[in-house]
Protein backbone atom coordinates (compact mmCIF):
# COMPACT_ATOMS: atom_id res chain seq x y z
CA UNK A 1 0.00 0.00 0.00
CA UNK A 2 1.61 3.38 -1.38
CA UNK A 3 0.95 6.11 0.94
CA UNK A 4 1.12 9.92 -0.82
CA UNK A 5 2.57 12.69 1.22
CA UNK A 6 1.52 16.72 0.47
CA UNK A 7 3.71 18.55 1.59
CA UNK A 8 3.17 21.40 3.66
CA UNK A 9 1.54 24.41 2.23
CA UNK A 10 -0.33 27.03 3.44
CA UNK A 11 -3.99 27.98 2.41
CA UNK A 12 -6.64 30.23 3.71
CA UNK A 13 -8.97 28.19 5.97
CA UNK A 14 -12.10 27.85 3.30
CA UNK A 15 -9.77 26.21 1.25
CA UNK A 16 -7.80 24.14 4.07
CA UNK A 17 -11.09 22.96 4.87
CA UNK A 18 -12.33 22.16 1.16
CA UNK A 19 -9.05 20.58 0.18
CA UNK A 20 -9.79 17.45 2.97
CA UNK A 21 -12.61 17.01 1.15
CA UNK A 22 -12.23 17.38 -2.09
CA UNK A 23 -9.12 14.43 -1.23
CA UNK A 24 -11.46 12.39 0.91
CA UNK A 25 -13.27 12.41 -2.24
CA UNK A 26 -11.07 11.14 -4.69
CA UNK A 27 -9.91 8.36 -1.78
CA UNK A 28 -13.41 7.66 -1.76
CA UNK A 29 -13.90 7.07 -5.92
CA UNK A 30 -10.39 5.10 -5.78
CA UNK A 31 -8.55 8.06 -7.83
CA UNK A 32 -6.26 8.67 -5.26
CA UNK A 33 -4.16 6.55 -2.95
CA UNK A 34 -4.25 6.87 1.06
CA UNK A 35 -3.27 10.44 1.39
CA UNK A 36 -0.96 12.28 4.58
CA UNK A 37 -1.03 16.16 4.02
CA UNK A 38 0.48 19.25 6.22
CA UNK A 39 -0.62 22.43 6.08
CA UNK A 40 -0.92 25.93 7.60
CA UNK A 41 -3.54 28.84 8.18
CA UNK A 42 -2.20 31.95 6.22
CA UNK A 43 -3.90 34.07 7.11
CA UNK A 44 -4.15 33.03 10.97
CA UNK A 45 -8.06 31.29 11.46
CA UNK A 46 -10.40 29.74 14.05
CA UNK A 47 -11.82 26.62 13.00
CA UNK A 48 -15.20 25.19 14.73
CA UNK A 49 -16.66 21.74 15.09
CA UNK A 50 -19.76 20.60 12.59
CA UNK A 51 -21.84 20.97 15.85
CA UNK A 52 -20.95 24.15 17.23
CA UNK A 53 -22.54 27.27 17.44
CA UNK A 54 -20.35 30.02 15.84
CA UNK A 55 -21.72 32.91 16.98
CA UNK A 56 -21.72 31.31 20.49
CA UNK A 57 -17.93 30.18 20.01
CA UNK A 58 -16.06 32.88 18.13
CA UNK A 59 -15.46 36.98 18.72
CA UNK A 60 -16.38 37.29 15.06
CA UNK A 61 -15.37 41.41 15.65
CA UNK A 62 -12.18 40.39 16.94
CA UNK A 63 -11.63 38.30 14.42
CA UNK A 64 -12.45 40.58 11.45
CA UNK A 65 -10.27 43.41 13.73
CA UNK A 66 -7.08 40.75 14.04
CA UNK A 67 -7.56 39.69 10.11
CA UNK A 68 -8.25 36.38 11.26
CA UNK A 69 -10.36 33.92 9.09
CA UNK A 70 -13.27 31.45 10.60
CA UNK A 71 -14.75 28.09 9.28
CA UNK A 72 -16.87 25.61 10.16
CA UNK A 73 -15.39 21.98 10.16
CA UNK A 74 -16.64 19.03 8.70
CA UNK A 75 -15.32 16.88 12.11
CA UNK A 76 -16.85 17.41 15.41
CA UNK A 77 -14.91 18.39 18.44
CA UNK A 78 -13.84 22.37 19.52
CA UNK A 79 -12.78 25.39 18.50
CA UNK A 80 -9.17 26.20 17.86
CA UNK A 81 -7.23 28.63 16.83
CA UNK A 82 -4.45 27.95 14.17
CA UNK A 83 -1.79 30.94 14.73
CA UNK A 84 0.06 30.73 11.51
CA UNK A 85 2.93 30.69 13.21
CA UNK A 86 2.39 28.90 16.23
CA UNK A 87 1.34 25.09 14.85
CA UNK A 88 1.37 22.32 11.88
CA UNK A 89 -1.98 20.94 11.06
CA UNK A 90 -1.98 17.49 9.50
CA UNK A 91 -5.07 15.50 7.86
CA UNK A 92 -4.92 11.83 7.24
CA UNK A 93 -7.40 10.60 4.58
CA UNK A 94 -7.80 6.50 3.66
CA UNK A 95 -10.18 4.20 3.21
CA UNK A 96 -11.72 3.03 6.49
CA UNK A 97 -10.70 -0.60 6.46
CA UNK A 98 -6.93 0.45 6.83
CA UNK A 99 -7.74 1.49 10.17
CA UNK A 100 -9.72 -0.22 13.16
CA UNK A 101 -13.54 0.40 12.98
CA UNK A 102 -13.53 0.99 16.80
CA UNK A 103 -13.01 4.96 16.63
CA UNK A 104 -11.13 5.38 19.96
CA UNK A 105 -8.64 2.54 18.40
CA UNK A 106 -8.32 4.71 15.41
CA UNK A 107 -7.78 7.74 17.22
CA UNK A 108 -4.90 5.73 19.16
CA UNK A 109 -2.97 4.76 15.90
CA UNK A 110 -2.94 7.73 14.29
CA UNK A 111 -2.41 10.04 17.80
CA UNK A 112 0.56 7.22 17.97
CA UNK A 113 2.43 8.63 14.51
CA UNK A 114 2.42 12.28 16.51
CA UNK A 115 3.53 10.37 19.50
CA UNK A 116 6.68 8.79 17.47
CA UNK A 117 6.97 12.23 16.05
CA UNK A 118 7.48 13.68 19.34
CA UNK A 119 9.47 11.29 20.49
CA UNK A 120 12.44 11.85 17.67
CA UNK A 121 12.55 15.20 19.29
CA UNK A 122 13.06 13.71 22.81
CA UNK A 123 9.66 14.59 23.98
CA UNK A 124 7.40 11.98 26.02
CA UNK A 125 3.50 12.18 25.14
CA UNK A 126 0.63 10.19 24.86
CA UNK A 127 -2.61 9.44 23.64
CA UNK A 128 -5.19 10.92 26.10
CA UNK A 129 -8.76 9.61 24.75
CA UNK A 130 -10.45 10.80 23.38
CA UNK A 131 -8.81 12.75 21.15
CA UNK A 132 -5.83 14.85 22.90
CA UNK A 133 -2.12 14.01 22.96
CA UNK A 134 -0.36 15.26 26.10
CA UNK A 135 3.07 15.85 27.36
CA UNK A 136 3.56 16.04 30.80
CA UNK A 137 0.02 16.20 31.76
CA UNK A 138 -0.67 18.96 29.24
CA UNK A 139 -2.06 19.44 25.93
CA UNK A 140 -0.24 19.96 22.87
CA UNK A 141 -2.29 18.46 20.15
CA UNK A 142 -6.02 17.98 19.36
CA UNK A 143 -7.60 16.03 16.92
CA UNK A 144 -10.52 15.38 15.28
CA UNK A 145 -12.34 12.77 13.04
CA UNK A 146 -14.88 12.04 10.78
CA UNK A 147 -15.60 8.93 8.62
CA UNK A 148 -18.14 9.53 5.46
CA UNK A 149 -18.34 7.16 2.14
CA UNK A 150 -15.98 4.56 3.37
CA UNK A 151 -13.17 6.95 4.24
CA UNK A 152 -11.62 8.40 7.33
CA UNK A 153 -10.61 11.53 7.69
CA UNK A 154 -8.72 12.53 10.61
CA UNK A 155 -7.22 15.84 11.02
CA UNK A 156 -5.48 17.90 13.71
CA UNK A 157 -2.84 20.09 15.17
CA UNK A 158 0.43 20.22 17.19
CA UNK A 159 1.22 23.04 18.70
CA UNK A 160 4.43 24.49 18.11
CA UNK A 161 3.91 27.81 20.32
CA UNK A 162 1.09 28.72 21.89
CA UNK A 163 -0.17 32.29 22.44
CA UNK A 164 -3.39 31.57 25.27
CA UNK A 165 -3.96 35.25 25.65
CA UNK A 166 -4.65 36.04 21.85
CA UNK A 167 -6.39 32.65 21.62
CA UNK A 168 -8.63 33.99 24.28
CA UNK A 169 -9.35 37.18 22.48
CA UNK A 170 -10.84 35.36 19.50
CA UNK A 171 -12.80 32.82 21.27
CA UNK A 172 -15.90 33.38 23.47
CA UNK A 173 -16.34 31.96 27.41
CA UNK A 174 -19.56 30.86 28.55
CA UNK A 175 -18.99 33.51 31.29
CA UNK A 176 -17.22 36.75 30.77
CA UNK A 177 -16.62 36.99 35.02
CA UNK A 178 -14.32 33.74 35.12
CA UNK A 179 -12.56 34.42 31.66
CA UNK A 180 -9.28 35.50 33.64
CA UNK A 181 -9.57 32.13 35.50
CA UNK A 182 -10.77 30.01 32.64
CA UNK A 183 -7.19 31.66 30.73
CA UNK A 184 -5.29 30.51 33.59
CA UNK A 185 -6.40 26.99 33.89
CA UNK A 186 -5.62 26.91 29.56
CA UNK A 187 -2.19 28.16 30.66
CA UNK A 188 -1.99 25.92 33.30
CA UNK A 189 -3.09 22.49 30.82
CA UNK A 190 -1.84 23.66 27.44
CA UNK A 191 1.75 23.07 26.17
CA UNK A 192 3.61 23.52 23.02
CA UNK A 193 6.99 22.76 21.59
CA UNK A 194 8.63 25.85 22.61
CA UNK A 195 7.72 25.43 25.44
CA UNK A 196 8.94 21.77 26.17
CA UNK A 197 12.29 22.72 24.32
CA UNK A 198 12.52 26.16 22.93
CA UNK A 199 16.09 25.14 20.51
CA UNK A 200 13.28 23.29 18.50
CA UNK A 201 12.67 24.85 15.31
CA UNK A 202 9.42 24.69 13.55
CA UNK A 203 11.10 23.25 10.77
CA UNK A 204 12.27 20.37 12.97
CA UNK A 205 9.14 19.67 14.00
CA UNK A 206 8.16 19.62 10.84
CA UNK A 207 10.48 17.49 9.72
CA UNK A 208 9.89 14.72 12.66
CA UNK A 209 6.38 14.61 12.02
CA UNK A 210 6.82 13.72 8.30
CA UNK A 211 9.29 10.88 9.25
CA UNK A 212 6.62 9.82 12.55
CA UNK A 213 3.89 9.83 9.93
CA UNK A 214 5.07 8.18 6.93
CA UNK A 215 7.30 5.09 9.46
CA UNK A 216 7.17 1.77 7.86
CA UNK A 217 5.02 3.17 5.19
CA UNK A 218 6.15 2.36 1.74
CA UNK A 219 5.33 6.53 0.52
CA UNK A 220 5.17 8.71 -2.69
CA UNK A 221 6.00 12.99 -2.41
CA UNK A 222 3.22 13.93 -4.38
CA UNK A 223 0.81 17.07 -5.26
CA UNK A 224 -2.87 17.47 -5.30
CA UNK A 225 -4.33 16.11 -8.26
CA UNK A 226 -5.95 18.81 -10.98
CA UNK A 227 -9.49 17.18 -10.64
CA UNK A 228 -8.86 17.79 -6.40
CA UNK A 229 -7.98 20.96 -6.75
CA UNK A 230 -10.75 22.44 -8.88
CA UNK A 231 -12.89 20.28 -6.49
CA UNK A 232 -11.30 22.22 -3.85
CA UNK A 233 -11.88 25.52 -4.88
CA UNK A 234 -15.53 24.47 -6.11
CA UNK A 235 -16.09 23.86 -2.44
CA UNK A 236 -14.57 26.77 -0.75
CA UNK A 237 -17.24 28.99 -2.70
CA UNK A 238 -20.59 26.28 -2.15
CA UNK A 239 -19.41 25.69 1.43
CA UNK A 240 -16.71 26.63 3.48
CA UNK A 241 -16.60 30.48 2.44
CA UNK A 242 -20.69 30.36 2.97
CA UNK A 243 -23.07 31.60 5.81
CA UNK A 244 -25.13 28.82 5.30
CA UNK A 245 -22.65 26.48 6.11
CA UNK A 246 -20.14 28.43 8.55
CA UNK A 247 -23.71 29.96 10.51
CA UNK A 248 -25.09 26.65 10.08
CA UNK A 249 -25.74 25.81 13.96
CA UNK B 1 -34.56 27.39 26.97
CA UNK B 2 -30.77 26.82 27.33
CA UNK B 3 -28.53 24.69 29.15
CA UNK B 4 -25.20 23.63 28.88
CA UNK B 5 -23.23 20.83 30.18
CA UNK B 6 -19.48 19.60 30.45
CA UNK B 7 -20.25 15.81 30.86
CA UNK B 8 -18.06 14.09 32.93
CA UNK B 9 -15.12 12.39 31.01
CA UNK B 10 -16.71 13.55 28.18
CA UNK B 11 -17.39 16.79 26.21
CA UNK B 12 -19.62 19.95 26.48
CA UNK B 13 -23.23 19.87 25.19
CA UNK B 14 -25.53 22.95 24.80
CA UNK B 15 -29.04 22.34 24.91
CA UNK B 16 -31.70 24.60 23.63
CA UNK B 17 -35.52 23.51 23.68
CA UNK B 18 -38.43 25.81 22.32
CA UNK B 19 -41.28 25.16 24.03
CA UNK B 20 -45.13 24.79 22.29
CA UNK B 21 -47.53 27.65 22.72
CA UNK B 22 -49.06 25.92 25.58
CA UNK B 23 -45.36 25.23 26.68
CA UNK B 24 -46.28 21.76 27.81
CA UNK B 25 -43.83 19.84 24.38
CA UNK B 26 -40.91 20.88 22.75
CA UNK B 27 -41.19 22.33 19.26
CA UNK B 28 -37.54 22.82 18.25
CA UNK B 29 -34.69 21.44 19.74
CA UNK B 30 -30.66 22.64 18.86
CA UNK B 31 -28.02 20.12 20.44
CA UNK B 32 -24.78 22.36 20.29
CA UNK B 33 -21.00 21.20 21.42
CA UNK B 34 -17.84 19.80 21.21
CA UNK B 35 -19.02 16.20 20.92
CA UNK B 36 -18.43 13.55 18.23
CA UNK B 37 -21.16 12.12 16.07
CA UNK B 38 -20.28 9.79 12.93
CA UNK B 39 -22.38 10.55 10.44
CA UNK B 40 -22.18 14.06 11.70
CA UNK B 41 -25.52 15.17 9.40
CA UNK B 42 -27.64 12.74 11.49
CA UNK B 43 -27.81 15.08 14.90
CA UNK B 44 -31.08 16.73 12.54
CA UNK B 45 -32.93 13.36 12.57
CA UNK B 46 -31.99 13.07 16.79
CA UNK B 47 -33.24 16.62 17.39
CA UNK B 48 -36.07 15.74 15.43
CA UNK B 49 -37.12 13.15 17.39
CA UNK B 50 -37.02 14.81 20.59
CA UNK B 51 -39.81 17.47 18.85
CA UNK B 52 -43.24 17.09 20.00
CA UNK B 53 -42.29 15.09 23.49
CA UNK B 54 -43.97 16.29 26.30
CA UNK B 55 -41.41 18.30 28.40
CA UNK B 56 -42.17 16.41 31.58
CA UNK B 57 -41.54 12.80 29.68
CA UNK B 58 -39.17 10.87 30.94
CA UNK B 59 -35.69 10.03 30.79
CA UNK B 60 -36.20 6.62 29.57
CA UNK B 61 -38.54 7.68 26.51
CA UNK B 62 -35.87 10.23 25.94
CA UNK B 63 -33.35 7.85 26.18
CA UNK B 64 -34.85 5.23 23.59
CA UNK B 65 -35.87 8.11 21.30
CA UNK B 66 -32.60 9.20 20.71
CA UNK B 67 -30.98 5.62 20.87
CA UNK B 68 -33.75 4.61 17.68
CA UNK B 69 -32.62 7.71 15.75
CA UNK B 70 -28.71 6.43 16.45
CA UNK B 71 -29.81 3.01 15.11
CA UNK B 72 -32.15 4.21 12.12
CA UNK B 73 -28.86 6.10 11.14
CA UNK B 74 -26.30 3.74 11.97
CA UNK B 75 -24.76 6.73 13.79
CA UNK B 76 -22.37 6.85 17.08
CA UNK B 77 -22.44 9.60 19.95
CA UNK B 78 -18.86 9.79 21.19
CA UNK B 79 -18.44 12.44 24.01
CA UNK B 80 -21.62 11.66 25.19
CA UNK B 81 -24.27 9.14 26.01
CA UNK B 82 -28.01 9.13 24.68
CA UNK B 83 -28.94 8.84 28.54
CA UNK B 84 -26.62 11.70 29.09
CA UNK B 85 -28.25 13.68 26.60
CA UNK B 86 -31.74 12.69 27.47
CA UNK B 87 -30.64 13.94 31.15
CA UNK B 88 -29.84 17.07 29.41
CA UNK B 89 -32.52 18.01 27.78
CA UNK B 90 -34.43 17.27 31.44
CA UNK B 91 -32.31 19.60 32.80
CA UNK B 92 -32.60 22.29 30.36
CA UNK B 93 -36.59 22.28 30.87
CA UNK B 94 -35.65 22.37 34.71
CA UNK B 95 -33.49 25.51 33.98
CA UNK B 96 -36.62 27.27 32.85
CA UNK B 97 -38.55 26.21 35.54
CA UNK B 98 -36.17 27.56 38.55
CA UNK B 99 -35.92 31.33 36.16
CA UNK B 100 -39.57 31.49 36.22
Amino acid sequence: MKWRVIDYTENTASMNMAIDESVSESVAKGESSPTIRFYGWKPSAVSIGYFQSLEREVDLAKCSEFGVEFVRRRTGGGAVYHDNLGEITYSIIAKEELFPKDIIASYKIICGYICDSLGLLNIASEFKPINDIITNNKKISGNAQTRRNGVLLQHGTILYKVDVDKMFSLLKVPDEKIKDKMIATVKERVTSIEQQNSSITKDQLYRALVNGFTKDKEIVFDSLSQPEILRAEELTNTRYKTKEWNFMR
Amino acid sequence: MLYQEKVPGGKLVCMEIWPSQDGSAASKVKITGDFFLHPEDSITDIENSLVGLSLACSQNELTNKIQNSLNKNNAQLIGVTPEQLAEIFLKTTMQAEVSK
